[in-house]
């Protein structure tokens, strides 16, 4: 069969964001049903007991569910990228007469991807719980809290996970791969593209505008990426003013990792997905630099956009949130927080164009008759 | 006036160093129709990515009017294929998002013609402007790539396996067009095949055998696409 375990490997950017996932969520969930257990809490911690069951399960529910779209996106963004470029493999089986079904079936491996990032967020997450423990009763307001297991836990964050995963990855590909046999065999393969009305004007003008319509998914995607690393970046840098300082960071760390690997795996697939035609006006004699900013600079709108929607989505969260839970509890008000939006903005501006820079150089390496004939 | 001198091409490393290009030593005219041939392996194709600009010859050079442009950066070449070079390529190369227009308009662009129409309507395909590539058979594809590359303008034409995808009525209606062009606009054509027939509509025959030129033959009666065999 076409597909093994290297394939699955290279879906470690899925198991990078599942990491962090099954991290938050076995840290709050556990805590939570181990301080359920509880008894006699006393009247005066009632008030910070209930909200910290209310902000666990929350943040669980919240990071858990935040993450797992990202993880089902980048799931089915990988599949398609794959099942583009191994379309012939694919089609040769498919006319040697095997079934959609018996093809699309070894797409289970990729849930691997999910299987191994929930185990290490798992094993990490209870490593970690003592620290985490001591942290949330740092003024011993509780009765000393014993870490325990919950098999619940292993169920619902590890094996339902990769379970779900395995399944939407033959699905997908069950329906990917009802292309016709021909199709998939043509390399190179050229989709049929919707009549769109064009602009009259010059060619470089209407490139930009027909580069977008053809590729609305990485259209999506940066913009998915961008509000990512802005939701995340600043949720997290306001955390540092809204919680404990060890709390803070570990949310600052996984938010940083997440922006990062959302961010570098689209910019990847965007210069991935418009290589070939860069590599054509590079043949017919277009500068890099131009060839870059028509088609590589369309979608940094789409970022800022996205960007820009990250911004209000992290800043109503966190108001509601703590609007929400810690209403009977003292917390320092919370207002927008310029200086982290500051810092996001930057990080995300600088690192945008170091990751498109450093591609571009990689780009011009490659000799153009590569790129075409791959 | 192309010359091209010693080019020799390696790939691969250590022991699977191979030698593609074993000295080539090639001169092409103004205006002159050269076909390349030779089996697969042979080292045209390489040979006609080196002439071009597109690939790098490991030593050796190549002279546009005593221009070498195997010393040329990056920029260089891209800027010299501007003003000089057309590509015509066996899979076609459109761009899948943009009409014929807009692809035909790729190539108008870079020599500032607003004239495109006219190429266009010179290859057939005046009634499928708006048509996407995916929409158009393969001689149609073909005859708009041909379309995109004569747009620009180029004093060069390079043609690799133009009519290697096409049924024999296509390719040899594909074959006239070229002839036509490059007679009518007195465009340097040089033609990569494996199809001995085309030698026989071309000024010049350079015949490739595992790197090394075999033979250069003169044609002093060019036959056209509708008399050579196939």
């Amino acid at each position: 069969m076409v597909i093994g375990i290297k394939d699955a490997l290279k879906f470690i950017g899925i198991s990078v964001v599942v990491v962090c996932a099954a991290f938050v969520c076995t840290l709050f969930l556990n805590y939570d049903l181990d301080l359920r257990l509880l008894s006699n809490i006393p009247d005066a911690a009632l008030p910070l007991y209930n909200a910290q069951l209310s902000m666990g399960k929350a943040i669980a529910a919240i990071s858990g569910c935040g993450l797992a779209l990202t993880s089902v996106v980048l799931l089915v963004f990988y599949l398609k990228n794959y099942i583009d470029v191994h379309g012939k493999e694919l089609g040769i089986l498919k006319a040697m007469g095997y079934s959609r079904f018996s093809v699309a079936k070894h797409f289970w491996i990729f849930g691997l991807s999910v299987l191994l990032g929930a185990m290490i967020g798992l094993g990490a997450a209870y490593l970690y719980m003592p620290t985490f423990y001591s942290v949330q009763n740092a003024d011993g307001l509780f009765p000393e809290i014993a870490v325990r297991f919950h098999f619940e836990l292993l169920l619902s964050l590890v094996i339902l996970p990769t379970l779900v995963f395995a399944g939407l990855a033959v699905l997908y590909a069950f329906y990917k791969l009802k292309t016709p046999v021909l199709d998939l065999l043509r390399e190179g393969r050229e989709k049929t593209i919707k009549a769109h009305k064009e602009k009259d004007g010059p060619f470089l003008k209407g490139l930009r505008l027909a580069t977008l319509k053809s590729k609305k998914l990485l259209v999506f995607l940066i913009a998915f990426s961008a509000f990512c690393f802005s939701s995340m970046v600043q949720m997290s840098l306001s955390m540092l003013d809204l919680a404990s300082e060890t709390f803070a960071w570990m949310i600052l760390m996984i938010g940083l990792i997440l922006a990062f690997m959302t961010l570098l795996m689209s910019l990847s697939s965007v210069v991935k997905g418009n290589a070939k035609t860069i590599a054509m006006m590079r043949i017919f004699g277009y500068e890099y630099s131009v060839c870059s900013n028509r088609i590589l600079g369309a979608y940094r709108p789409f970022s800022y956009i996205g960007f820009a929607v990250g911004t209000v989505y992290q800043f109503a969260l966190l108001k509601l949130m703590l609007g929400v839970f810690f209403a009977d509890v003292e917390v320092p008000a919370y207002t927008f927080d310029w200086k982290a939006f500051f810092i996001a903005l930057f990080a995300f501006v600088a690192l945008y164009e170091f990751i498109l820079f450093l591609y571009a150089q990689r780009i011009k390496k490659l000799s153009l008759k590569s790129v075409m004939e791959e | 006036m192309i010359i091209a001198k010693e080019l020799r091409k390696f790939y691969g490393n250590g022991e699977n160093r191979q030698e593609v290009l074993k000295g080539i030593d090639l001169t092409v005219s103004d205006g002159e129709f050269v076909v390349i041939l030779g089996a697969s392996g042979s080292g045209k194709s390489t040979l006609l990515n080196i002439l071009s600009g597109l690939e790098r010859a490991d030593e050796g050079s190549v002279l546009y009017d005593g221009t070498d442009i195997t010393r040329f950066s990056d920029s260089e070449l891209t800027r010299f294929r501007k003003a000089q070079i057309g590509f015509i390529f066996q899979q076609y190369y459109l761009l899948p998002h943009l009409s014929v227009e807009k692809n035909v308009r790729m190539g108008a662009d870079l020599a500032e013609d607003q004239n495109y129409a006219e190429v266009i309507e010179a290859v057939g395909l005046a009634g499928k402007c708006k048509k996407y590539p995916s929409e158009l058979s393969g001689g149609e594809q073909q005859r708009a790539a041909i379309a995109r590359a004569l747009a620009k303008k180029p004093k060069v034409l390079f043609c690799d396996e133009p009519t290697g995808s096409l049924d024999e009525r296509t390719g040899r209606q594909i074959l006239d067009h070229l002839s036509k062009l490059q007679k009518g606009n007195g465009i340097t054509v040089i033609m990569v095949t494996h199809n001995q027939n085309i030698a026989d509509m071309a000024d010049t025959v350079v015949k490739l055998n595992s790197g090394t030129v075999l033979e250069v033959q003169h044609n002093n009666q060019q036959k056209s696409a509708y008399e050579i065999g196939w």
